[in-house]
């Protein structure tokens, strides 16, 4: 893997504003950045603005103003050189039905360039997020919610970017799925990847983000550490930002 | 990067239901066509072999030269087993004589109309029809489907360009319908040996025509169809629209074409063509009754004061000059009479040859009509077929009328019953002798057209402005495109 300077952040947020052609501001002037071998948690409702800055980092929508930046590229001017360096998972994981799950991999990793991984290789990643044996071979649509967001994250360690980015991805998990998701998590971070997730859960992030941004209305309205928030009750400040935004806008 | 993404492409077309449904369809429809093709064509062939077998024993067993009636068949041609085009609109015969015009008679369908009304199921007809419909179920989804389920997103965030993304799935659906098609045509070709068709290189050229047509042909509906679905987000929108298309394409803009035509170029029936011939002769006819009531009267003035002695002597003189004056008289009619259908039928083809134009100009906006256009006139079977045949008729009429013409001169044998007026003599009737049968060995013999296959260079090029326009839209659609599920 490509090393980056330790001073440069490897996913890097310069002002990112959204406001779309019907005037809705969806982003106001985000600013952050994730390191390697950190994991940034973005929180926030609905429409915060988590999805859309994650579109940006994956070129789907041009910012209004600012820059997203992986490893610093500016994602908007040379998108397929950012690409190379960032894998996602969504919230909701879809890959071709008909294909097994190592069929899916080896389709994915291709696309992202890695031509050399044999089946063991698959056979292993998959094993690692903790898909049994018998459903490797097995197609897609057979396959549960957890299941897929597993073969997701297996798609993600496979193209071994510096960066990942993740949105909303244990949504929908049951509680032993979206620990093993989080310990999973942690090993990537452990590898020196950057990872950038939204997410509603504010426990798990407490528990595994190096940094924890919330997001409300488009804004980035608060910004911690995790050593920072050491002493606070996580919940207790995003139920605080959210209230106070909610008066503020009213 | 666009191996990866064809090959995909074309696993995930495989391993779909919609393939082993399309392929079963394009196989059964084309292995079946063909099948029935090689036993039309077989029949067609004995029928042909029979009947100018019995037409060479009929001329044989005339007695005479004059008024030999011989009557021509059309040959079979191979390649009507692939687009049977309008050979079986027109006729399989014509009489070859000097009494009666051209004329191909007895169509196919004239025969059996219930083919007419079902027509004829040919590889021409499978791939404009039901490929290019096949074609948009393949693409209606290429796009906005992948967003629909969530992949596109995920394949997105690979470094993949849009253009080579877009060129594979055209690239992946064209194949998944190259299969469906190579395989029966290939099935096709064995059975065109095993049933011994005469294939000669010509039409194995043509056969290479026609699919290479073809191939160019859905390639059209692959990219329009991919182009529908990367200007649309919702794929039950792509469908419906893809299903308008192929409506307008395929059953609308053809017909509305001939239909504009005949309204802008209006062309007189047979039966109009043939009501005015009969007045012009009928005019012709009358006036020439009544120069002859003129000069029978004329004459009689002359011998009104003679005796009946001066009388005969004069109308023994004057008979022959008479009977001659009045021969002429009649040519000429007969050869204005001619001349006027002549006239008439040359009016009647540059009216329906310019209506042709038009119609196929104005069908022409549908690529399906240029295909349809293409591939008949590569198989030979196009609109001109007709004319072609029976303007090597008319050539071999010309020809065989000289030959008995020469051949009666030669054995003094006119045939029918001679009439002789003699002044010495006075009037004789005789017959002329039997000869037998007559000697064909030197008889010209019809030599059907050429099959003028001509490479179809507009309706090529319409193709393939099509087929760049529709991947231009899709180009520019896909540009745009919003991958966000």
């Amino acid at each position: 893997m490509e090393q980056t300077p330790a001073t440069q952040p490897m996913i890097e947020a310069l002002g990112l504003t959204k406001r779309y052609e019907d005037e809705t501001l969806a982003l106001d002037n985000v600013s952050f950045a994730v390191r390697t071998g950190q994991i940034y948690a973005m929180l926030g409702g609905n429409g915060a603005g988590k999805t859309t800055t994650i579109n940006i980092f994956l070129n789907f929508i041009d910012p209004t103003a600012g820059e997203a930046r992986i490893d610093g590229i500016v994602t908007h001017k040379e998108p397929l050189k950012a690409k190379a360096k960032v894998a996602y998972v969504s919230e909701n994981v879809m890959l071709y039905p008909n294909f097994t799950a190592i069929q899916n991999l080896d389709y994915f990793a291709r696309l992202g360039g890695k031509t050399s991984y044999t089946k063991n290789d698959y056979h292993d990643v998959l094993r690692r997020v903790g898909l049994e044996d018998e459903a490797h071979t097995k197609r897609l649509r057979s396959y549960s919610k957890g299941m897929r967001q597993k073969c997701g994250i297996a798609i993600a360690i496979l193209k071994d970017a510096p960066a990942i980015l993740l949105d909303e991805p244990t949504s929908g998990l049951d509680p032993k799925a979206g620990f093993e998701f989080l310990g999973l998590l942690t090993s990537l971070r452990d590898e020196g990847k950057a990872i950038l997730m939204s997410t509603h859960d504010i426990f798990r992030a407490k528990e595994i983000a190096d940094m924890v941004g919330i997001m409300n209305a488009g804004k980035l309205v608060m910004q911690r550490t995790q050593s920072s928030l050491a002493g606070e009750n996580l919940e207790e400040l995003y139920l605080q930002f959210m209230a106070g935004s909610v008066e503020r806008a009213a | 990067m666009f191996a990866t993404l064809l090959q995909k492409e074309l696993k995930s077309i495989l391993l779909s239901p919609k393939f082993p449904a399309t392929f079963a369809v394009c196989a059964g429809l084309l292995i079946l066509s063909i099948s029935i093709g090689i036993h039309e064509y077989q029949v067609t062939t004995r029928q042909y072999e029979t009947a100018t077998q019995m037409v060479t024993q009929e001329l044989r067993e005339q007695a005479h030269w004059s008024g030999v009636n011989n009557r021509t068949y059309r040959k079979p041609d191979p390649m009507q087993i692939f687009v049977s085009g309008v050979s079986n609109d027109i006729g399989r015969w014509s009489g070859v004589s000097q009494f009666e015009p051209v004329k191909l008679r007895h169509s196919a369908y004239s025969d059996d109309a219930i083919f007419a009304i079902f027509r004829f199921i040919d590889f021409g007809f499978i791939v404009q029809v039901i490929l290019s419909l096949f074609a948009f179920l393949f693409t209606y989804d290429a796009i906005n489907g992948e967003r629909e389920s969530g992949t596109l997103a995920l394949t997105f965030s690979h470094p993949i360009p849009r253009t080579t993304y877009l060129l594979a799935k055209i690239a992946g659906s064209w194949l998944g319908l190259v299969i469906p098609l190579l395989l029966p045509v290939t099935v096709g070709v064995l059975l065109l040996v095993l049933f011994r068709i005469p294939f000669e290189a010509s039409h194995w050229m043509k056969l290479g025509g026609l699919l290479g047509v073809s191939m160019l042909y859905f390639s059209f509906f692959v990219t329009l169809g991919v182009c529908i679905s990367s200007l649309t987000r919702r794929s039950n929108v792509s469908f419906l629209l893809c299903l308008v298309a192929w409506v307008f394409l395929i059953l609308i803009v053809p017909r509305v074409g001939v239909i504009i035509a005949g309204q802008a170029v209006p062309v007189p029936t047979v039966a109009e063509i043939e009501a005015q011939q009969d007045a012009y002769s009928k005019d012709k006819n009358e006036q020439h009754m009544k120069s002859m009531e003129a000069k029978f009267r004329d004459r009689e003035a002359l011998m009104s004061g003679m005796t009946k002695e001066q009388r005969e002597q004069y109308e023994n003189d004057h008979m022959w000059s008479w009977m001659e004056e009045n021969d002429a008289d009649q040519k000429q009619i007969t050869k204005d009479i001619e001349a006027q259908g002549v006239k008439l039928q040359e009016d009647l083809r540059n009216r329906k040859a310019l209506q042709e134009r038009l119609a196929f100009s104005l069908s022409r906006f549908s690529p399906a009509s240029a295909y349809q256009l293409a591939v008949m006139s590569i198989a030979g079977t196009d609109i001109t077929l007709k004319s072609r045949y029976e303007d090597g008729l008319r050539s071999y009429r010309t020809i065989l009328n000289a030959f008995t013409e020469k051949k009666q001169k030669e054995t003094g044998d006119v045939g029918g019953i001679r009439i002789t007026m003699d002044s010495e003599k006075g009037m004789s009737i005789s017959a002329p002798k039997e000869n037998g049968t007559l000697d064909l060995t030197d008889m010209p013999q019809f030599a059907p057209p050429a099959n003028a296959s001509v490479m179809p260079v507009t309706d090529i090029g319409i193709l393939v402005f099509a087929i760049l326009a529709a991947f231009g839209g899709a180009i520019a659609g896909f540009l745009r495109y919003d991958m966000r599920s």
